[in-house]
């Protein structure tokens, strides 16, 4: 396959030329309730090509015939040449990587047979079930796969990667009395077989807690102080502020560029943030990026100061700042553009825990769990799976519907304690943008402390 | 391909059938990033489909091989059907498909240049100093073949074309973002791009001042945009797959007036020139209209077969699948609003340069418009209650937009605000593949910060 991209590349007449081709396999079991939904195998295989010529625009062509690739590089180059542009579009050098880069399997997905996968699913499912009659419902899914991505550019790199994938979720649905609530588990890694098992005990709490959540009020909505849990305080780093830090956000674009300028503070000294997609094992860690440059960590935040971003090489050469291996794109069948990978907010001080990040709190909030998270550029929302009221220094009743709501700059700003048991989050959800979803990414953080939040919910 | 696949099918699995279904797709797209284009691009996709009746047990598989293996498809999907759950399912025999325009020669045959010169009288119009737009042009041919054991087949070529256009503009630290959209299986005349334009203008006019938001429970206009929040549970509910669960607050109430008696929705596929109209589901099923909601009352749900099935009902057609898993259940176009006739041709003409609040502010003393909610979809859907911050909203005084308001959240419960509707918008338009006026609910919860 190598040789051929090589080929294709070497025959293209557009100035910059690089092709990418995925096969990926993948299997899928689904429980709804106690009924098996489905369990499949699928196959899934296509070319991407990409051309640019001095003075021209982006050529594109994707396509699920491999067999047309060299018509394919022929039309890319033809989409190129019909848009001229004043000021050229240029890319940041990289060195041109050329290498074989499989991550480890961690027991073969592809070797374990879907009766298998099955039962360890009906397992899990089971869990949710057994916690009580209210218990009405429960999605429960499995979802692995393999993929082979090769990649060739005019520059010289030829690339072959092999990306595992594996996630178990399971939401479990209570209902009484027409009031419903849910509970979500969900584990996602870039690993294998050997990494699913033993899950049982965590599907059954999910379920616990929303049987729990029919008989909890719902928060009052107003300003607390908000602590947040690791799970949630890595989906904030992700949402408020992983997005503006990608660089595409700003490098067309004037008035963004100033208000993201290197250099201004976002937060009180306690705050360091940064994104690494070169960890081992998590769902956003890739050795190469889809523009075949190396992953690493980058530093976002330091000591409460805005340091750097995330870039692919057209973004970095706008900027004058350097590719960081953050150009991804979800399959063949789109362009790569800047996301992010593992996101964390970093730890604090060691032995600072979540005892002492309440103890002053007369009256606030503890919000645990994410259902999911959106940013609409300065602010943002996201949604607690549960929640807590801190009361006098205390972790008091169990509270629902915690939605926390707020504007970046003052929220970054007013994270004022951050305690040191960080942890990295292995769910299994995936990042949208630009029409590319679900991405593979996770976040880490430790617990860490808002001062004062806005929490959406009864008036 | 398809007879071929069904006839190794009916080799392999020893009387108990199959559907397929096989889709080729190929797209042209432009990109202006800052105003500037800097992107053109196609993509051809084909695949297949393959579901699969043994021993009374389901199976499927699917592939975009580019010249598939009919006996290794099937032999995979009798893989798959090993593990299934027992389902009396039968496929849908050969009947006579409506007739309804999917296909436009106009979009079928737009050549990049078309493409470009929309784009760029979409940059020129929305050009403003200190703002920037992004534009992004697309259309597309499908080609659709369904079919199964039964004998029953159908195809179609249906186009569409996505319009997009955003303006953004920042200063300091405010960032204000309109967005808009035309969607259509026919190409975008100028006097549609217009209405576009209009559309973006008067709701970044009145946004570019930013006011104090009210405290309360208060009257809230949410425009078509806006309702995505409101109409999301429902949309939920009134799915066969969430009834025949037990988890839809709608389950067991057909024929009880559950919501406001001026208040409907229908699932009609058979509307000219949308991109979700077809003649015939992904399952073989004919197109027809569903009325979901009628004079406030539950009139019934949408399934695909498995659902209809399993719930000792019938299709309503409203099977849809990809190229990999089995087909689930997908409404098609999506008209919700105040009058249950007409669904048809009435929806489908080019509307008027619309009203922001849909000509409902003027009794408002105090209240909100809401364009945008962040984080709709997050949560707890189905139940009905939501809370989130505003995206994108306007604050109203004595029957006038007084300006933009930011840190403020609405919350309230779709089953209780749609019971009592205030009134409806005259500003009626398609949003991707519904269909909705303005809606104007009482006593929703505004929270500021």
């Amino acid at each position: 396959m190598k040789d051929r991209l090589t080929a294709a590349v070497k025959q293209s007449r557009a100035d910059y030329t690089e092709i990418r081709v995925e096969r990926t396999w993948s299997s899928a079991v689904a429980f709804r309730g106690r009924r098996l939904e489905a369990a499949t195998v699928s196959e899934d295989q296509g070319g991407f090509v990409r051309v640019l010529n001095k003075g021209y625009g982006w050529g594109i062509a994707s396509f699920t015939s491999l067999d047309e690739l060299p018509a394919m590089v022929a039309r890319a180059n033809e989409l190129s040449r019909a848009i001229r542009l004043d000021e050229p579009i240029r890319l940041a050098d990289t060195r041109p990587q050329v290498a074989d880069a499989p991550l480890d399997l961690d027991g073969d997905v592809r070797g374990i047979s879907l009766a298998e996968k099955k039962k360890l699913l009906e397992a899990y499912n089971a869990a949710m079930l057994a916690v009580s009659d209210v218990v009405v419902d429960t999605q429960a899914s499995y979802r692995d796969e393999v993929s082979e991505v090769w990649y060739a550019s005019s520059e010289g790199a030829a690339l072959y990667q092999l990306r595992p994938e594996v996630v178990v979720s399971g939401t479990a649905i209570a209902r009484r009395n027409g009031s419903i609530e849910k509970g979500l588990e969900s584990i996602g890694l870039r690993k294998g077989w050997r990494s699913v098992h033993g899950f049982e005990d965590r599907f059954r709490v999910v379920a616990q807690r929303a049987v729990e959540l029919l008989d909890a009020p719902r928060v009052r909505g107003g300003a607390f102080p908000v602590i947040l849990d690791n799970e949630l305080a890595g989906v904030f780093i992700h949402e408020a502020f992983g997005h503006l830090s990608e660089a595409d956000f700003v490098y067309e674009n004037p008035q963004a560029r100033e208000m993201m300028t290197l250099g201004r503070k976002f937060g009180k000294p306690v705050l360091n943030v940064g994104d690494n997609g070169a960890a081992p094992g998590l769902r956003g860690t890739l050795p190469f990026d889809d523009e075949g440059t190396p992953t690493q960590d980058t530093p976002l935040i330091r000591e409460g100061i805005l340091v750097g971003r995330l870039h692919s090489r057209e973004t970095a050469a706008k900027l004058g700042e350097r590719p960081t291996g953050n150009a991804r794109a979800i399959s063949f069948r789109h362009p790569p553009i800047v996301r992010m990978t593992n996101t964390y907010i970093a730890p604090g001080k060691a032995g600072i825990g979540f005892t002492d990040l309440i103890r002053d709190i007369k009256l606030g909030v503890y919000a645990c769990g994410a259902f999911g998270g959106q940013t609409m550029l300065e602010n943002f929302s996201f949604t607690a799976g549960w929640g807590h009221m801190i009361r006098d220094g205390q972790v008091a009743e169990l509270v629902k519907d915690v939605v926390l709501a707020g504007n970046l700059f003052q929220t970054l700003d007013r994270i004022d304690h951050i305690a040191g048991d960080f942890t990295w989050n292995q769910m299994g959800g995936g990042c949208g943008k630009g029409g590319q979803f679900p991405l593979p990414v996770t976040e880490g953080a430790p617990h860490v402390r808002i001062e004062e939040a806005l929490v959406g919910g009864d008036v | 391909m398809i007879d071929r696949l069904l006839d190794a099918a009916r080799r392999q699995v020893d009387g108990g059938g199959a559907d397929a279904l096989r889709r080729r797709e190929e797209r042209t797209a432009v990109a202006f990033e800052a105003g500037r284009l800097k992107a053109a691009g196609i993509s051809e996709e084909a695949g297949l489909n393959l579901r699969v009746l043994v021993g009374g047990r389901m199976g499927v598989a699917g592939t975009t091989a580019a010249a598939p293996d009919p006996e290794a498809l099937v032999a995979r999907a009798r893989a798959s059907a090993e593990l299934g759950d027992a389902i009396e399912l039968s496929f849908p025999s050969a009947s006579p498909l409506p007739q309804v325009p999917t296909f436009f020669d106009r979009a079928a045959n737009a050549s990049l240049d078309d493409l470009i010169r929309m784009g760029r009288l979409l940059v020129e119009r929305l050009a403003r100093p200190d703002c920037q737009v992004n534009v992004a042009v697309e259309r597309e041919v499908a080609e659709t073949a369904v079919g199964n054991s039964a004998g029953a087949r159908g195809d179609y070529r249906a186009t569409g074309v996505a319009v997009t256009a955003d303006v953004t503009r920042i200063a300091g630290d405010d960032v204000l973002m309109i967005y808009d959209q035309y969607v259509g299986a026919e190409l975008p005349g100028d006097a549609d791009l217009e209405i576009l334009v209009r559309s973006i203008e008067t709701r970044l006019e009145p946004a570019l001042k930013v006011v104090t938001p009210p405290d309360g429970a208060l009257p809230v206009v949410f425009t078509p945009a806006g309702l995505a929040a409101v109409l999301l549970p429902l949309e939920q509910a009134l799915s066969g797959k969430t009834v025949l669960q037990g988890s839809s607050p709608l389950a067991g109430k057909v024929g009880e007036r559950m919501f406001d008696s001026r208040f409907h929705i229908t699932d009609n596929p058979l509307i000219a020139g949308r991109p979700a109209s077809r003649p015939v589901d992904d399952e073989c099923v004919p197109s027809q209209p569903t009325f979901l909601v009628r004079d406030g009352t539950v009139g019934g749900f949408v399934y695909d077969l498995e659902t209809a099935a399993r719930a000792k009902t019938r299709s309503t057609g409203h099977g849809r699948r990809g190229f990999f898993g089995k087909p689930h259940i997908g409404y098609t176009n999506l008209i919700v609003g105040m009058s249950p006739d007409g669904v048809g041709a009435r929806h489908a003409v080019p509307l008027r340069a619309p009203v922001l609040g849909g000509e409902l502010i003027a009794d408002i003393a105090d209240g909100l418009i809401v364009d945008d909610l962040i984080g709709v979809g997050q949560g707890n859907v189905i139940g009905g209650s939501f809370s989130h911050p505003v995206g994108l909203a306007y604050r109203v005084q004595r029957g006038e937009i007084t300006g933009r308001v930011k840190d403020a959240a609405v919350a309230g419960n779709a089953y209780e605000l749609l019971k009592r509707i205030g009134s409806f918008g005259t500003d009626g338009r398609w949003l991707g593949s519904r269909w909705s006026p303005s809606l104007l609910l009482e006593g929703v919860s505004v929270a500021r910060r």
